[in-house]
């Protein structure tokens, strides 16, 4: 991001960086009878992005329409640099968000558009038309700052998205799905664009997906919600050796070879003292399942008996990875346990 | 970052774009051309066989202006809000620290701006059919005054029925139904128009209350102070419509559509005496 939009008179101070600018507790939701949020507390620190995982239905968008001032809670509060949730109208100035399939006038261009929410933010035109430009600088859009926004394709659409949601300079950016339906370069790019965000703006991200790897690679905090409540929170760090510690998750490894190599790796594998299993699956990843003793962990000293093996053998080791060692390896695990 | 305080008046330029940039208020007038061009060649046939007098025609052209004008304020009402929920172009709205209730003024008023373009393509037919009548400019007058009442009400109702409604094509149907209600009155028989019933709902139905203004005022050729009483339900029905918006737009706009407030009350209260019932 080239330029940094100065905050316009009136902005409320950024609380120190230690301080968190979301602090969500204890919040409940309910539709009539059917309990979307159960007991929702987490906090993000500025500068940070914060993963929200979750499958369909976990109540991802519904969190992010209560902290968002869309919906109200039946029960709990939160607050967003220091304002409580009682303010909603203060806390929608400091807030900027990209909702879930978010649509736009047919008739206006990006550069109209942006410069009609930064008036509707109290900006005068002159101000809103500068940073209009600076955003559109930011997000990749100046050449087509004056088109109509229904010549846009979907990824320009959710750039003009995020832009729209930095009109104010806000101090936590809400970003629910925001690569669905991007192409993988798509999604790169707006991950890097997210990522930028929090860094030069010290603004905080609350970024909502089902990309797991990538919001492994961007994230520095994780909530993984499902049924309406969170079944793992902190530090992506933390989250992945919360799972890591189930001993049966560390009784298996993961090694990817060449399509060639597969059948020499498997007899080389299978001819190990301690293999219960192998699996191969696509990629050329073959899954190695050690004897569980009696629960115990495997001990590292096993798992390098694999690589050691294949090294000998001279197969090529194209990948290695300890199971469950992943976030889609924990999510997967979490949510299972939850619906079970 | 404090908000804007002439909300109402971005909202009213960006509605505007929408509707006349995007073409769609055009078409709307485009559609009311063709409709009072046929009822300016009727009237002007039946005037060749001598059978219409100028000054029948002359309110007729503007009555059936009014009819088909406010129309065209209620078909965009009734969409506005609705149809940003459909096309999801509402949250991004309300995630903004702009006052609710000028937003709705802004629409509302984008809404209404069709129906002085449609009143003022009206006047070449009416010079045309008044054949040199001296009625014709205080009835162009009045016809503007009772014309802009009425617009008021059927946009303002339109608008109303679109905070209250996830889709464009239920309060567009809702929005005709009021339309077509009220046009009712005109359709029942000349005995039952004057008993006391029928006068009554006359009295009561701001369209028609207006279009028997007219007919009497510059038809009956009656005195103005006559007809005050005719005018007491558009005005009041006016006042009312914009009571309604000013107290639903007063709470915040939802980004669904649900009950209006004070049945949701209603209903909460019931469900309470319920609990407690049992």
């Amino acid at each position: 991001m080239q330029h940094a939009v100065a905050p316009p008179a009136g902005a409320i101070a950024v609380p120190a960086a230690t301080e968190p600018i979301l602090v969500a507790r204890d919040i409940h939701r309910s539709y009539g009878t059917r309990r979307a949020l159960r007991a929702l507390s987490f906090s993000l620190l500025p500068g940070r992005v914060l993963g929200f995982l979750g499958p369909n239905g976990a109540g991802k968008t519904t969190a992010i329409r209560v902290l968002t001032t869309i919906l109200e809670p039946t029960s709990g509060q939160f607050e967003v640099g220091g304002i409580s949730s009682e303010h909603p109208d203060r806390i929608r100035r400091l807030i900027g968000v990209l909702p879930e399939g978010l649509g736009f006038p047919r008739h206006s261009t990006g550069r109209d558009y942006l410069t009609y929410f930064g008036q509707l933010y109290g900006r005068r035109k002159a101000d809103a038309r500068q940073t209009a430009d600076r955003l559109l600088a930011d997000v990749g859009l100046t050449a087509r700052g004056d088109s109509l926004i229904e010549t846009y394709s979907h990824g320009m659409r959710q750039r003009l998205g995020i832009a729209r949601a930095l009109v104010n300079d806000p101090q936590v950016v809400f970003l629910d799905e925001p690569t669905l339906g991007l192409d993988p370069r798509g999604q790169l790019e707006l991950l890097g664009l997210i990522r930028e965000i929090a860094r030069d703006r010290q603004a905080g991200v609350v970024l909502s997906s089902h990309l797991l790897s990538e919001i492994e690679n961007i994230c520095d905090d994780v909530v993984i919600m499902n049924a309406g409540q969170i079944v793992a929170k902190g530090s992506v760090a933390e989250v992945l050796g919360q799972a890591s510690q189930d001993p049966a998750r560390q009784n298996s490894v993961r090694v990817r070879v060449a399509d060639l190599s597969i059948a020499p790796a498997e007899s080389t594998i299978d001819g190990l003292a301690g293999v219960r299993r192998l699996d191969t699956e696509p990629g050329g990843w073959l899954t190695v399942e050690f004897v569980d003793d009696q629960g115990a962990p495997v001990h590292d000293i096993d798992r390098n008996r694999v690589l050691d093996a294949l090294i000998r053998a001279g197969i090529p080791i194209l990948g290695f990875e300890v199971a469950g060692g992943r976030l889609q390896d924990v999510f997967l695990q979490l949510t299972a346990e939850s619906i079970e | 970052m404090t908000a804007n305080p002439r909300v109402w008046w971005l909202q009213f330029r960006q509605e505007l774009d929408e509707l006349w940039v995007g073409g769609k208020a055009l078409n709307l007038l485009i559609l009311y051309s063709v409709l009072m061009s046929i009822t300016a060649f009727l009237l002007a046939t039946n005037s060749e066989l001598s059978l219409t007098p100028p000054r029948t025609m002359i309110v007729v052209t503007i009555q059936s202006a009014i009819s088909f004008g406010l129309f065209l304020g209620l078909i965009i009402a009734s969409e506005s809000l609705s149809g940003e929920r459909e096309r999801a172009t509402l949250e991004p709205l309300l995630l903004t620290p702009a006052s609710h209730r000028q937003i709705i003024l802004g629409k509302f008023l984008a809404a209404l701006s069709p129906w002085p373009m449609a009143y003022a393509l009206t006047i070449p037919y009416v010079a045309v059919l008044a054949q040199g009548d001296l009625a014709l400019v205080p009835a162009l007058a009045w016809g503007a005054l009772l014309g802009t009442l009425v617009a008021i009400v059927f946009t303002g109702i339109g608008l109303v029925v679109s905070m209250w409604s996830n889709s464009s094509r239920t309060s567009l149907f809702v929005g005709l139904l009021v339309y077509l209600a009220t046009l009712l009155p005109a359709q029942l028989p000349g005995e039952f128009q004057s008993t006391a019933a029928g006068a009554a709902i006359q009295a009561i139905d701001p369209l028609e209350a207006v279009r028997v203004f007219l007919r009497q005022g510059f038809v009956d050729v009656r005195p103005v102070e006559e007809l005050w009483p005719l005018l007491y339900a558009p005005v009041a029905v006016t006042i009312g419509v914009i009571g309604a918006i000013f107290l639903s737009s007063g709470g915040r706009l939802s980004l669904t559509a649900g009950a209006p407030r004070i049945l949701s009350m209603v209903a909460r209260r019931a469900e309470g005496v319920g609990e407690h019932a049992t």
